[in-house]
């Protein structure tokens, strides 16, 4: 074989690599767009829900620090100037006006609206949550993390140190506890979906910060629907009694944390101290 | 403008990694006057990583030498390491300069807006827009 035809069958080899290596690129982004996303199954073949969830839009957590070792830390409220000679008034303003116009609040039977707008004027005094309370079902929303086993399910809550045991073998509610924050909660699959009803509760919730309080009678529906590495969160709010309409918590989706070393850390005890200095009754 | 675009992009930078809306525990405006600034130096004596604040305390001592106690308070522990903050960012044992907003009850409490430290490193706690800001 001469050099001229080296050179020729080079050219041709590499030109069919370089198509051949195209070819599977495109073939690769094909299977990343139409592969259906993968969901785990534990033995018994329901979807496996084990893991930590994140929220979906949360950002990574890195320092972020300047050449010099400074470093700014933004509770962000959008709209506000940090500037503003009235930041705190404007805060409080622009937080009360966000949550006036949640086109999602619970219906209250209307012998019950001024109790609420009264219990909302007197959020920081009455409101058990701001005296680090547990803010109980549905307030807490999503879990951490969830381990699944067979027979039960264990929801923990990262950012107050909180468990649930969550019977799915069929069991139905225990009779002999008393009311608590979290109630007595079972489980049960309805197809793909994990529904945990709750009930059992103190009065010492409430649903929000704006006065939302509920009955004994409350009665909490979740639904965990896994697919692939997202997870969507609903809950529905039953208590007749003081609610004109059971009140539908829209879906999140919450995503799997991808990192390895990820593991929920104690956090630190809630002592409040804030409200005998506090000079008005204004909250946000 | 070489260093006005690294302080923007230092500050954008921090607004993504805060992305989510979240809320405070209480109203500050019921609590602090954001019309009363303070500048106050002295040495962090203990720093309380606690819920639903994270607290500093301050030993601030005037012309004549005498002590006085000064509380800080910030935001909860979780926004502060969201941020990239520790506990022991935040000065125990140090000398610094901070600035903060006084009680409306005249007690000696504030709410930390920003600690200088000797070095001229400082820490910026605070709420808002970013991008509202000047």
């Amino acid at each position: 074989m001469t050099n001229r035809n080296v050179r020729t069958w080079c050219v041709i080899l590499c030109a069919a690599l370089a198509v051949s290596g195209a070819l599977t690129e495109i073939s690769a982004q094909d299977a990343g767009r139409s592969a259906p996303p993968v969901t785990p199954r534990a033995a018994d073949g329901r979807p496996d829900l084990t893991g930590i969830w994140v929220a979906g839009n949360a950002s990574p957590q890195t320092p972020s620090v300047d050449s010099k070792g400074s470093i700014q830390v933004f509770l962000t409220v959008p709209g506000l100037n940090p500037d503003s000679p009235t930041v705190f008034k404007e805060m409080d303003s622009l937080t009360v006006q966000r949550r006036a116009a949640s086109p999602n609040k619970p219906v209250y039977k209307p012998e019950f609206v001024a109790k609420v707008k009264e219990l909302s004027d007197l959020q920081a005094k009455l409101d058990p949550a701001f005296f680090c309370k547990l803010p109980g079902v549905p307030r807490m929303g999503a879990p951490a993390q969830i381990v699944q086993a067979p027979g039960q399910i264990v929801l923990l809550y990262g950012d107050h140190n909180a468990f649930r045991v969550v019977p799915t073998d069929g069991r139905k509610h225990r009779t002999d506890i008393e009311p608590s924050y979290l109630g007595d909660s079972i489980g049960w699959w309805e197809g793909d979906t994990l529904l945990v009803e709750a009930n059992q509760f103190t009065e010492d919730t409430w649903l929000g910060s704006d006065g939302y309080f509920h009955s004994p009678a409350m009665r909490v529906i979740e639904r965990f629907q896994r697919v692939g590495d997202t997870l969507q969160y609903s809950a529905t709010v039953h208590d007749p009694e003081v609610l004109a309409e059971p009140w539908n918590i829209p879906a999140r989706t919450l995503r799997l944390s991808i990192d390895p070393g990820d593991a929920l850390v104690e956090v630190p005890p809630c002592i409040e101290r804030d409200s005998p200095h506090m000079l008005t009754n204004e909250h946000h | 403008m070489i260093q006005l675009t690294s302080r923007l992009a230092f500050r954008i930078g921090v607004v993504l990694l805060l992305g989510a809306v979240v809320s405070a525990h209480h109203s500050l405006a019921s609590q602090f006057d954001e019309s009363k600034p303070l500048t106050l130096q002295g040495v962090i004596t203990k720093v309380e990583w606690v819920n639903p604040h994270v607290y500093l305390h301050l030993d601030v001592k005037d012309k004549t030498g005498t002590s006085a106690p000064w509380a800080l308070e910030t935001l909860p522990p979780a926004m502060l390491r969201r941020g990239g903050l520790r506990s022991d960012m935040l000065g125990k044992g140090e000398m610094v300069t901070v600035l903060a907003y006084h009680a409306r009850n005249g007690s000696n409490l504030a709410f930390l807006r920003k600690i200088t430290f000797a070095d001229g490193r400082e820490v910026v706690v605070w709420i808002g827009d970013i991008k509202t800001a000047k």
